[in-house]
């Protein structure tokens, strides 16, 4: 009994660390006070304020796109790298392994710049087109491992199951594999839009001038001058992300592990 | 099989034109002299080496990804020792509440950080209400401590999970059979789990040490002057002073940097595993 007090008290400091930051952020976007200062005061104006700002909703509409467009492409790349892995006795799979895991252990700071100097190189502007490719690049290996850990707790014998019973490969494809592999697209495809609508470093470097999204704005308010609005912003994009997040477990409660690198 | 190539190829090619291509060019940029023209030279790494203030950087910048590690280290085992052997009923849900911070925009969680910690903010005023401490200000802000902070509450649930999964892992008859041989609890702890754990931990040590290598948005936001880091350089290399030869020689030093700690690291699980 002891060693579960200690055990529970353990974990609420442990959890109060990580969570007090969020929920001060969080309470400060409903007070009034334009510098953050105390007595709290209850006031909807910071969100009145970011509801009229052209800008930030523009920025948060960019965001929106792009990564709509992210989670689109990273599921059908993943699914159809996926679909061909489970088949293939190719000695190149080894390879795509690593290759597909390289985007997580380069720093997005030196990925998104290495990608500008391929436009340099190329002379070509930055633009929207490579804007999404960098975030699909990042955010892929995400959607691969998380369709990967469905595909090794399935039992791929029922594929076998439907060959012999007539059915040619595509539509054991369409009718069994695709079907199972449903859940984890869908949560691979949540994974990777929420990667990407928060990727700050990437947009940053490769977003077209004149444009911004979401966390750029964020940015350019915390170091060029404080606006009480963005703690609104932030609070709706922490509180977006979460929303994402735990859809993202009930859709795959079955396993954990995939939130891992 | 092979007919499904065409299957894979897609996520391939874009992977080598986006990520692999980009790394080579990078490293072509660090070796011209001026711009996109110049003439091949080693001045660019020349220069990192000689001038004082990046190598004293560079070192700083392992120093924090250190402290950062150790940190981490310091506050996840027990969390994960916890969440294993102490409390069986609540494990998913608090290994849920720490998946969710983990996810969300660490740019927003870093922005959190500046305004509990800056002068005259939350922290500062309830710790003089509780007289904690005096009437001067805390001045935690624009130090390295608010970026090590940061950077903590940042990346310390990578390690609780690897460790979490290590610690499950470790078979209970093994422990059992060490009470069985009289050792005490800090001997079974010291001679059993906690060698068992090792993989785990030393994942757990890659997963905080290399991303915090990589960072540049924490010190930016929380560390001032005293607070900067390699990432920032490069940072400003490309966007301040346009010296995008050097910014490119910096970035491959410190992606040779982040290669070589994984190497030492992944080494360091494989002979103790």
């Amino acid at each position: 009994m002891l060693k579960k007090t200690i055990g529970w008290t353990y974990a609420a400091l442990v959890l109060l660390f990580l969570y007090a930051p969020i929920l001060v952020l969080m309470a400060l976007s409903f007070n009034a006070s334009k510098y953050n200062a105390l007595p709290f005061t209850f006031s909807l104006s910071w969100y009145k304020a970011l509801a009229a700002d052209t800008t930030l909703i523009r920025a948060s509409l960019t965001s929106l796109s792009i990564a709509a467009g992210t989670a689109i492409i990273c599921v059908v790349l993943a699914a159809m790298l996926m679909l061909w892995a489970v088949q293939t006795t190719s000695k190149l799979k080894g390879w795509i392994d690593a290759l597909v895991v390289l985007p997580l252990t380069i720093p997005w700071l030196i990925l998104g710049l290495s990608m500008l100097l391929l436009l340099s190189a190329a002379g070509i502007d930055k633009n929207f087109t490579v804007l999404l490719i960098g975030h699909v690049v990042v955010s892929l290996p995400y959607a691969v491992l998380v369709i990967k850990a469905r595909l090794q707790s399935m039992d791929l014998s029922i594929n076998e199951a439907s060959a012999s019973l007539g059915a040619n490969e595509w539509t054991t494809v369409r009718r069994i594999t695709l079907p199972l592999l449903f859940p984890a697209m869908l949560a691979g495809g949540f994974l990777a839009f929420v990667i990407s609508f928060d990727n700050f470093i990437l947009s940053y470097f490769l977003i077209p001038s004149g444009s911004s999204t979401l966390p750029i704005e964020i940015y350019a308010s915390i170091k060029f001058g404080f606006t009480p609005e963005i703690n609104a912003a932030s609070t709706l994009l922490l509180a977006a992300t979460t929303l994402m997040i735990l859809l993202i477990v009930v859709i795959m409660r079955s396993s954990l592990k995939f939130f891992l690198k | 099989m092979d007919k499904k190539i065409w299957l894979m190829s897609p996520a391939v090619i874009l992977l080598l034109c986006f990520c692999v291509v980009p790394l080579f060019i990078m490293v072509y940029y660090s070796l011209l002299s001026d711009g996109t023209r110049g003439h091949l030279t080693l001045q660019n790494y020349a220069d990192f080496f000689e001038k004082r203030i990046y190598l004293k950087l560079t070192w700083k910048t392992i120093r924090i990804s250190c402290c950062v590690t150790l940190i981490s280290l310091l506050i996840s085992y027990p969390m994960a020792y916890v969440m294993v052997n102490l409390i069986h009923s609540g494990k998913n849900l608090l290994l849920l509440a720490i998946i969710i911070p983990f996810w969300t925009s660490q740019l927003v969680r870093a922005y959190a950080w500046q305004n509990l910690l800056r002068e005259g903010g939350i922290l500062d005023i309830m710790l003089r209400k509780l007289h904690l401490i005096g009437s001067e200000p805390l001045g935690l802000l624009f130090t390295p401590y608010a970026v090590i902070i940061a950077m903590v509450h940042i990346f310390f649930p990578y390690m609780v999970i690897t460790i979490y999964l290590s610690l499950e892992k470790v078979d209970i008859a093994l422990v059992e059979a060490s009470k069985s041989l009289q050792a005490g609890p800090l001997t079974t702890f010291r001679r059993v789990v906690l060698p068992l754990s090792k993989p785990g931990i030393v994942t757990g040590c890659i997963l905080v040490f290399v991303p915090s290598l990589g960072v540049f948005v924490e010190p930016r936001i929380l560390g001032g002057t005293e607070g900067s880091v390699i990432g920032m350089v490069i940072e400003d290399q490309f966007f301040e002073i346009y010296g995008w030869n050097f910014g490119a020689a910096v970035s491959f030093i410190l992606l040779a940097i982040i290669l070589l700690s994984m190497a030492v690291l992944s080494r360091l699980a494989k002979k103790e595993a």
